[in-house]
């Protein structure tokens, strides 16, 4: 039970992570009906700005992230800008497209960073909370806190503003919406921003929870990928459960399956698309692919 | 047709002659480049010719080039033996991972996909038998009686010569039944089943392709390099091979080939600077995506439209009437009983019944939103419904699959227009035309002279086809740029050529002039003489009056009369029905 516990709790923190992935994955294709197969990419390219500017340029770890975001929701714009011709046409080129964009960050990343990888430490000392007899990070909590603001912040950004509602519209009905007056590519272009951000959050976060390699992104983009899909693809508190599931799913398969972890993760990801395409918490408005 | 031979002699001597040319280094190069040309092959077939986002395609290579290492290595075997275990198992492999394809598509395809790509990596890096992160070295070399395989030169011509074979078999697939049927699926997978393709067959045949490919592939690598490490088959060289087959231009083959040499070789050229030619690969693959979508292989043709646009205009010819065949008869060949359906909240059909007797034609008419289309789709399989029961020829055939009622006898056309896009006029019609069934396909291996045959039978057949319908100027073009008009009766000349027993037209007077309209009712009527029953859904109640015999109409989901065309017109509840749409969407007196 003990052990259990420690597991689960073990899982959360890198699960709130894959939470800030899921949401997007999820936000961008909820808008637009697209997955953005360069999002595992640009969490890669978030957790190396992060990390560099906290361990180089000794910025404190928060505006460290800051910068992080900023950038990459640069680059966001730019994936966007470029491949709007096609949005609305042809999802499958896109989403090569997309592939197109992860291949030359990818490489961007290995030129300016170098292939090897490095570790960064928590940027709050402190020794482990200890609570019931269970062992609990303070890092863990803090990055906890982050993702249930972000989300927070996200929802009250979709449900009260009016860019917000806009993007929800377009998200129902990008004809409809065009037809009031919403301007559609700049819609897109927000929530493709907005993804980007959201990835290097969740890069900056898990610098200090795991090593920040190239291959980073890679294991993290298809694990939020499938947290995303697991609660309901476009579904924003879908995102967050799936990825809370995963996480701890992932610190089990660990647990018993050791360097099979990955194998078992995605083994278990493809049966539950073959069982529930449309996950726990399938929308209608994920019905555009 | 000459010229084509004279070129891919010219070709192939080329080819035979290279060796003599190149240093020992340039013959790997060039080795390695088939084995590239070959998995870009097997792509191009389940992405580019069937539609199948598939990123597993490296690991396939994987699994080829891994089983043949093990068997040879670990359980002794001979090469050749090991070789065709190989292949088998990349096939069993290639079919499980293709499974998910029948519940979902495009992007979920490929996240699965490449999850299981990555989930085969994570695999032999931990596995014992697989030699871990070290892989597996000294695989014996592949041995003929009289040839060193050892030497890279002659391994050159086994390549060349499983190459020329795999090149060729799949050049034959794509422009026979079967490619076109997967091309059509790729188009539109919902009209591809309503004219007969078992699309979840197609889908998983797709898989076969790749994964034989990508076998062969993986042998090849395990006989040439002799070592295999996970780090050959990672997410890396998937992109690679991504990016020759989009680069080249996926839909066709020898797009894919040209794109896997371009690229290599490039990617050799710089092999000084690995990251800059990532960069450049990346960026070409998005210029190619954006701005030239058919890649390299798109040009010729781009080109040649160019010169042609000179030419004259192909012209609509009349329509020729059939022969008047079997004349109607009492018989019954189309009952629907009780038919519910329900969307969430929406009831779109509430205990609907009709029958239709044969030869019959039947208008169906009603307001928008009535549930016509709605009923349609339940007839014609692509809903189920949530009560009630449809029976067709005296046949139970609810919930049977869209493509099982087109092989019964039911044909259909869409109130949309759903042609294949990027398939020509006569290769729309030739997929109806073809009933013959994709588990027929072994004899593409054993019996490619039948395949032949029966494809010069069917073109003649289609162009009989289109002689009738007046289409013969545009058998060449595509259907995309055609007027609305002459698209419409493309529509109706293909769900025809199917020879269906019942025909269902939703809305085929949409958007047609005047004209067009009495040609259309000229052409319905003949098909009807041919001895095919007609149903139509219709606003244009000019052409439901002098047309149909019997008239149904819905509203909200119910029949409210039914009769002949006078004696419903007549009723008070179809008018009422009719004047209150009138008043609130005042179109549609319009249409």
């Amino acid at each position: 039970m003990q052990v259990t516990l420690q597991t689960i709790i073990g899982g959360i923190s890198l699960g709130a992570v894959y939470a800030l992935v899921a949401l997007g994955f999820s936000l961008v294709y909820r808008t637009m009906g697209l997955v953005n197969f360069a999002h595992g990419n640009v969490v890669t390219v978030g957790a190396y700005l992060a990390s560099t500017f906290y361990l180089s340029t000794k910025l404190p770890f928060a505006l460290a992230m800051m910068v992080a975001i900023a950038v990459t929701g640069v680059i966001g714009l730019v994936i966007e800008r470029v491949l709007r011709p096609l949005e609305n046409k042809d999802f499958d080129l896109m989403l090569i497209g997309t592939i197109g964009f992860g291949i030359v960050l990818d490489a961007l990343i290995i030129m300016i960073w170098g292939a090897t990888g490095r570790a960064v430490p928590s940027p709050v000392a402190g020794a482990p909370i200890e609570l019931f007899g269970l062992r609990i990070r303070t890092y863990d909590l803090v990055v906890l806190a982050i993702a249930a603001l972000a989300t927070v912040l996200l929802v009250l950004f979709l449900s009260r503003t009016k860019r917000g509602a806009a993007m929800q519209a377009v998200a129902m009905d990008h004809e409809a919406a065009t037809a009031v007056g919403i301007h559609v590519g700049r819609s897109n272009a927000i929530a493709f921003m907005v993804g980007a951000g959201l990835a290097a959050l969740a890069g900056g976060l898990v610098g200090p929870l795991l090593y920040v390699s190239p291959t980073l992104g890679g294991a993290l983009g298809i694990k939020g990928f499938a947290a995303a899909i697991l609660g309901g693809f476009g579904s924003i508190p879908g995102a967050v459960v799936g990825g809370l599931a995963i996480g701890v799913l992932d610190s089990f398969a660990a647990g018993h399956f050791q360097g099979y972890s990955e194998l078992v993760t995605f083994l278990v990801f493809t049966a539950i698309i073959m069982i529930r395409p449309t996950g726990v918490f399938g929308e209608r408005t994920v019905n555009r692919a | 047709m000459r010229i084509k031979i004279a070129v891919v002699a010219g070709l192939g001597v080329l080819a035979w002659l290279l060796p003599y040319t190149l240093d020992s280094y340039a013959i790997h190069v060039v080795n390695v480049i088939i084995i590239f040309a070959l998995l870009a092959v097997g792509l191009g077939l389940a992405m580019g010719v069937a539609g199948q986002v598939n990123l597993a395609q490296v690991a396939f290579f994987g699994v080829g080039a891994y089983a043949t290492a093990i068997l040879t290595t670990r359980a002794g075997l001979g090469f050749w033996f090991a070789a065709v275990l190989a292949i088998v198992i990349t096939v069993v492999i290639g079919l499980l991972v293709g499974t998910p394809a029948l519940r979902v598509q495009s992007h979920y395809l490929g996240i699965v996909t490449l999850g299981l790509a990555l989930a085969f990596t994570n695999w032999v890096t931990n596995s014992q038998i697989a030699g871990g992160a070290e892989g597996i070295s000294a695989i014996p070399a592949p041995e003929l009686p009289g040839i060193d395989l050892s030497s890279e030169y002659l391994f050159y011509y086994l390549e060349l010569i499983v190459f020329a074979l795999a090149l060729a078999f799949g050049l034959f697939v794509v422009r026979t039944g079967l490619g076109r049927r997967m091309r059509a699926m790729r188009d539109d997978s919902l009209a591809a089943g309503a004219l007969g393709a078992e699309v979840p067959l197609l889908r998983m045949t797709a898989f076969l392709l790749a994964s034989v490919y990508g076998g062969v592939a993986g042998v090849l690598y395990a006989g040439l390099i002799r070592f295999v490490a996970p780090e050959s088959f990672g997410i890396a060289n998937m992109f690679l091979l991504l990016g020759m087959v989009i680069i080249g231009g996926r839909q066709s083959l020898i797009g894919c080939v040209t794109g896997a040499v371009a690229l290599y070789l490039v990617r050799e050229l710089l092999s000084d600077h690995p990251t800059y030619a990532q960069i450049g690969y990346g960026a070409v693959v998005v210029l190619v995506v954006v701005f030239a979508p058919t890649g390299l292989a798109g040009i010729p043709p781009r080109l040649r439209g160019l010169r042609r646009s000179t030419g004259e205009a192909a012209r609509l010819q009349p329509f020729q009437p059939y022969e008047a065949g079997a004349s109607g008869s009492d018989e019954v060949i189309l009952i629907v009983d009780a038919v519910k359906k329900q969307f969430r909240g929406l009831k779109a059909l509430d205990d609907v019944s009709l029958s239709v007797a044969t030869g019959e034609i039947r208008g169906i008419v009603g307001p928008n939103g009535s549930g016509k289309t709605t009923l349609f789709n339940v007839i014609s399989g692509l809903y189920k419904p949530t009560a009630g029961r449809v029976e067709f020829g005296g046949r139970d055939m609810t919930n049977v699959t869209p493509y099982r009622l087109s092989r019964a006898g039911l044909s259909r056309t869409f109130q949309n227009l759903r042609l294949f896009g990027d398939l020509t006029v006569r290769e729309n019609v030739l997929v109806a035309l073809d009933r013959s069934r994709t588990l027929d396909s072994w004899q593409y291996v054993l019996a490619p002279w039948l395949v032949r045959a029966r494809d010069r039978r069917l073109r003649a057949e289609a162009d009989a086809v289109l002689e009738r319908f007046g289409l013969a100027e545009f058998a060449g073009q595509a259907p995309k740029a055609l007027p609305y008009g002459i698209q419409r009766r493309v529509e109706i000349a293909r769900a025809v050529a199917a020879r269906p027993r019942l025909l269902l037209l939703d809305e085929p007077a949409a958007g047609l002039n005047g004209e067009e309209v009495r040609q259309l009712g000229e052409m319905v009527r003949s098909i009807r003489d041919s001895g095919v029953t007609v149903v139509l859904i219709e606003h244009n109640m000019g052409l439901v009056m002098a047309l149909c015999e019997r008239v149904t109409v819905l509203a909200g989901g119910r029949v409210i009369a039914e009769g002949t065309p006078a004696h419903v017109a007549a009723t008070p509840a179809v008018i009422e029905a009719y004047l209150g749409d009138v008043m609130e969407i005042p179109t549609e007196a319009t249409r």
